[in-house]
């Protein structure tokens, strides 16, 4: 606890030294840097202290205030939180310092990496908060730094909106939690989650909480049809800004989510097939709108949504398995979604800092505009590669692992619930399945328009690849992506603890061995893999010795003129699977009416709108709007009728109170 | 120690079958469709002989190329290859066979794939990319089939090992459970005839560009990397193909040959089957394809369905 307090002081420490320092640059910079790395450091090695040795710690100066009191712990799951989240912190943090520098002496770094300094800090609060006052505290501080971290381009009007839609969603969620955490709290008689535990609920009282926590929780972590901020929000961020929202802001939901169920323990059956409904929703809805995007950073936004649906199905499988009483589905659905979690941080951060690599040099974020990068940014374009193998849960890569885990519990369920368990179970492997192949479609689309191929907008273009304060943060997410997906066991025996800490009870004897054992032999038979590959390699660089080798321009079937603007673009990549799930999507297609009798000009532009905006939330928004000019005369800006409002709500209090 | 000396020898052993007899299917197949045609046809040895060919061959690559071209048909090919090492094949059990296997089976497809699909991309050339896309598309539906194939295997089966699901002495109850065994059958190779580009779905012997989707992706690739890539398709085929014939032969006479011969002309059968299909039949329009791949997963389904009312839950 020391060290995860030291790491805590030190931040905030660090983040008013640098507001005063901020005029001097350079002071500044090496001030964020030290103190990152520093806290970083003490961070992992008190959460994996914990990890570890599986003791939980608290630290509890009995330092109370207004219904709530200040009281943090740190148990296996909020260990396994802070670790991702301070792998995460530190690659996108050292990488924030290098993209940032071009605009040093342009805008106030000191306040953007005061604020980012902030962010960590109440991210670290909320996660070891046991108490729901300081839950919320923690929560909003996120809350609120993040949206500045985001409207960092506040000249642009787009980002400002960005930044507004996403205050307004979030603050919707919020309102949830602290009706359901008000609602808990009085149940409890107190707002420390240690009496809140002690106490049984109603099952009514259970599904309300449920629905609530799921609003409250779910606008942060993105489920469908909340997430309308997320693909607003991370294209105008920063690129490092956007992988820390996509991996560790909207993870927080997640653990909010988990901590609500491990708090409240006993659901029925029904909230475990609706996590698990919400968890395909999301998935599948998630890539499909992804593949509909042509923008990087919106096409990434889209798949976090679709991770945090593979993530849904893995609690949903445990909340089912807990309902049954199956604890070994339960615990490797727990242990898939907590793995996923940690996984989809780790790549989801590297693709994210990647394309901002790719941003920074091209400076659009259009992929049908670009092509061939990989020639230029060697570094990067295999980054993105390693991040993309990654996140369609290919072998070799961590991805793998974690959905093989969310797969195990699906069909662990269709093993040992019953009937209605098992057609739900059945229902999230097509899901899964059908995630896993539209996401490989996706990032194939992804890496090949951005990477492969000519560059679309220029036929000659010379970019620079991107220094080594940008390469290696990302280098190191990278290499975590391989070791997970070739040495798993730390990592699934470290989310395995978590998942104890969920479900209250110990890992049964020998279960850690059974899941291990097939992941061994998964990645033995990758490494027999690797070795036949070696020796196809060596077969053909010795038959290709004697015999020439050309080089010369692609094959287009005879055609003489091939020119960059001829290949095939991401929109185009994309539209036979979009085709097949046109009732699924909104199309809107935009092209001008033709002008004259010989038009010479035209244009067409096509987009999938995002439906459960343009359908759901305009609709009602736009409802609200019109009701609420109606009521335009209460605020007539006469201070005198306000005293008078209060003077008559006082009244009323006071007539009730008496009565 | 002599295990796992045992493991090893039975490893290339697997290996060195997979090589040896994969490519003799599409001599198969070619063979049946020239019997079709009127024909005497190529030896049933051609696939061999052009193989050969190919890797005496040098190699063209395009300017426009990287690295990853270069690697692709190596990575596909070892995916395949070891994809291979998971499925029981007549008198040889698979070299490795654990729970949930049939997870990596998929995924390693899925990786050969992938790969194949940024090589075409990364030519730049827009008919390698249409093939591409469509290649992709037809196979997230493919997939889907897959596994719920597998799930009605799983449930009637109760093991996620493909020995355990299909081979390796357990033997299917076609008695009991015969109309979902049936149906995953039929399904399966659906998903046979779409993973390896079979008519309906797609012409193997077409040239022309715009109708083909697997064909058209590796229009680059030349000398040892098409063989690479050939050999890939045969041996993909005869994965898929091992599989349907450990779900249709579900008993184990005990005796390594017998089992090896029943297995072989099992999958002669099958070749004969695809080359009498693709004799007689067109290719779908390309917008009817999804509505063939979405036929073999409601058949999955209604095994799923079947199994589940069958067996008792």
């Amino acid at each position: 606890m020391n060290l995860f307090l030291t790491s805590w002081y030190v931040l905030m420490a660090a983040s008013f030294l640098m507001l005063l320092s901020a005029r001097v640059k350079k002071i500044c910079g090496y001030l964020f840097l030290s103190s990152l790395i520093f806290s970083c450091l003490t961070g992992l090695v008190s959460a994996i202290h914990v990890l570890c040795f599986n003791t939980p710690e608290v630290f509890r100066p009995h330092w109370q205030f207004p219904f709530g009191e200040f009281y943090i712990g740190i148990d296996a799951l909020s260990a396994f939180f802070l670790l991702l989240f301070f792998v995460l912190m530190l690659a996108a943090g050292i990488y924030g310092y290098g993209y940032l520098r071009d605009y040093a002496g342009k805008r106030s770094l000191g306040a953007h990496y005061c604020l980012y300094h902030w962010l960590s800090a109440s991210i670290m609060l909320t996660l070891v908060a046991k108490n729901a006052v300081l839950f919320l505290i923690g929560w909003e501080l996120m809350t609120v730094s993040a949206y500045f971290l985001i409207t960092f381009y506040d000249e642009k009007e787009s980002v400002r909106k960005a930044g507004y839609i996403y205050l307004i969603a979030t603050h919707t969620g919020t309102f949830c939690l602290l009706a359901m955490f008000l609602l808990m709290g009085s149940r409890a008689g107190s707002m420390n989650f240690d009496q809140m535990m002690a106490v049984p609920f109603s099952p009514s009282l259970v599904v309300v909480l449920f629905i609530l926590a799921l609003i409250g929780f779910g606008v942060k972590a993105g489920f469908i049809p909340l997430h309308i901020w997320l693909p607003h929000a991370h294209p105008a961020a920063p690129s490092h800004i956007s992988a820390l929202l996509s991996g560790a802001v909207i993870k927080i939901g997640i653990y909010g989510l988990i901590r609500f169920i491990l708090i409240v323990k006993h659901f029925p059956l029904g909230c475990g097939i609706l996590l698990l409904v919400i968890g395909a929703v999301s998935g599948v809805g998630g890539v499909l709108y992804a593949l509909g995007q042509h923008e990087i950073k919106k096409l990434l936004a889209y798949h976090s949504i679709e991770n945090i649906g593979i993530i849904t199905l893995g609690l949903g499988m445990g909340m089912m398995g807990q309902a049954f009483n199956q604890d070994t589905v339960a615990f490797i659905g727990y242990a898939g979604a907590l793995l996923h979690v940690f996984n989809h941080a780790v790549f989801k951060g590297l693709l994210f800092l990647s394309a901002g690599s790719v941003i920074r040099t091209t400076h659009t974020g259009e992929i049908d505009h670009m092509g061939g990068l990989l020639k230029m940014l060697p570094w990067t374009g295999y980054l993105f590669l390693v991040g993309s193998l990654s996140i369609c849960g290919l072998p070799f890569f961590n991805g793998f692992i974690s959905e093989w885990l969310v797969y195990q519990a699906l069909l662990g369920g269709v093993f040992h619930f019953d009937i209605h368990g098992i057609i739900f179970s059945c229902l999230g492997v097509a899901s899964l399945a059908l995630i896993g192949g539209l996401a490989a479609y996706c990032f194939a689309k992804a890496f090949g328009a951005i990477f492969l191929g000519k560059n679309r907008s220029k036929e000659d273009c010379h970019y620079k690849e991107s220094s080594f304060v940008l390469c290696g943060p990302m280098v190191g997410l990278a290499v975590i992506c391989a070791w997970i997906g070739l040495f798993p066991s730390m990592m699934v025996s470290f989310s395995l603890q978590a998942a104890q800490a969920i479900m209250g009870i110990t890992v049964p004897l020998g279960m850690e061995e059974t899941i291990l054992d097939p992941l061994l032999k998964v990645t033995s038979v990758l490494w027999i893999a690797v070795f036949i590959f070696a020796i196809l390699f060596i077969l053909k660089k010795s038959l290709l010795k004697t015999r020439p080798v050309r080089e010369t321009e692609t094959w287009s079937c005879g055609y003489a003129m091939p020119s960059s603007r001829m290949q095939y673009t991401a929109s185009s990549f994309a539209a036979p699977v979009l085709r097949i799930f046109r009732t699924l999507l909104v199309f809107q297609i935009k092209t001008p009416k033709p002008k004259k009798h010989f038009p010479a000009e035209t244009s067409l532009s096509s987009s999938v709108l995002d439906a459960s905006e343009y359908l759901f939330f305009r609709p009602i928004l736009y409802l609200i709007k019109k009701l609420s000019r109606k009521l335009n005369w209460i605020q007539s800006g006469h201070t005198q009728r306000y005293l008078l409002y209060i003077f008559f709500f006082l009244l009323t209090l006071l007539i009730w109170k008496l009565h | 120690m002599a295990q796992k000396i045992l493991a090893i020898i039975s490893l290339w052993l697997h290996l060195t079958f997979i090589l040896v007899s994969s490519p003799f299917l599409l001599g198969v197949i070619g063979k049946t469709k020239a019997f079709f045609a009127g024909k005497w046809g190529p030896p049933l040895f051609q696939p061999y002989y052009d193989i050969a060919k190919l890797l005496r061959k040098g190699c063209v690559y395009s300017t426009t190329t990287t690295w990853i071209f270069r690697a692709a048909p190596m990575i596909a090919l070892a995916a395949v290859l070891v994809s291979g090492f998971l499925v029981p094949m007549g008198g040889f059990n698979a070299p490795a066979q654990f729970w949930g296997d049939v997870i990596l089976f998929v995924y390693l497809f899925a990786l050969a794939r992938f790969f194949i699909i940024l090589a075409a991309l990364d030519t730049g050339s827009s008919f390698e990319g249409i093939g591409a896309s469509r290649e992709a598309t037809f196979s997230c539906l493919s997939e889907v089939a897959l596994f719920l194939n597998f799930t009605a295997l799983a449930l009637i089966s109760k093991n996620l090992s493909i020995t355990g699901l299909v081979g390796g002495g357990v033997s299917l109850p076609w008695q009991i459970i015969g109309p979902a065994l049936t149906l995953v059958v039929i399904s399966f190779f659906l998903i046979l005839l779409c993973e390896n580009s079979r008519i309906p779905v797609d012409d193997p012997a077409t040239h022309l560009e715009l109708t083909m989707i697997h064909e058209v992706m590796v229009l680059d690739h030349s000398g040892v990397d098409l063989a690479y890539i050939l050999y890939g398709g045969a041996v993909k085929l005869f994965v898929l193909g091992s599989f349907l014939m450990a779900i249709l032969i579900p008993f184990k006479t005990q005796n390594i040959f017998m089992d090896t011969g029943i297995f072989c002309s099992g999958m002669t059968g099958l070749a004969v089957a695809i080359g009498v299909i693709e004799s007689v039949m067109a290719r779908l329009r390309l917008n009817r394809v999804p509505y063939f791949l979405i036929s073999a997963v409601i058949f999955a389904v209604f095994a799923l369905i079947i199994t589940l009312v069958r067996g008792g839950h």
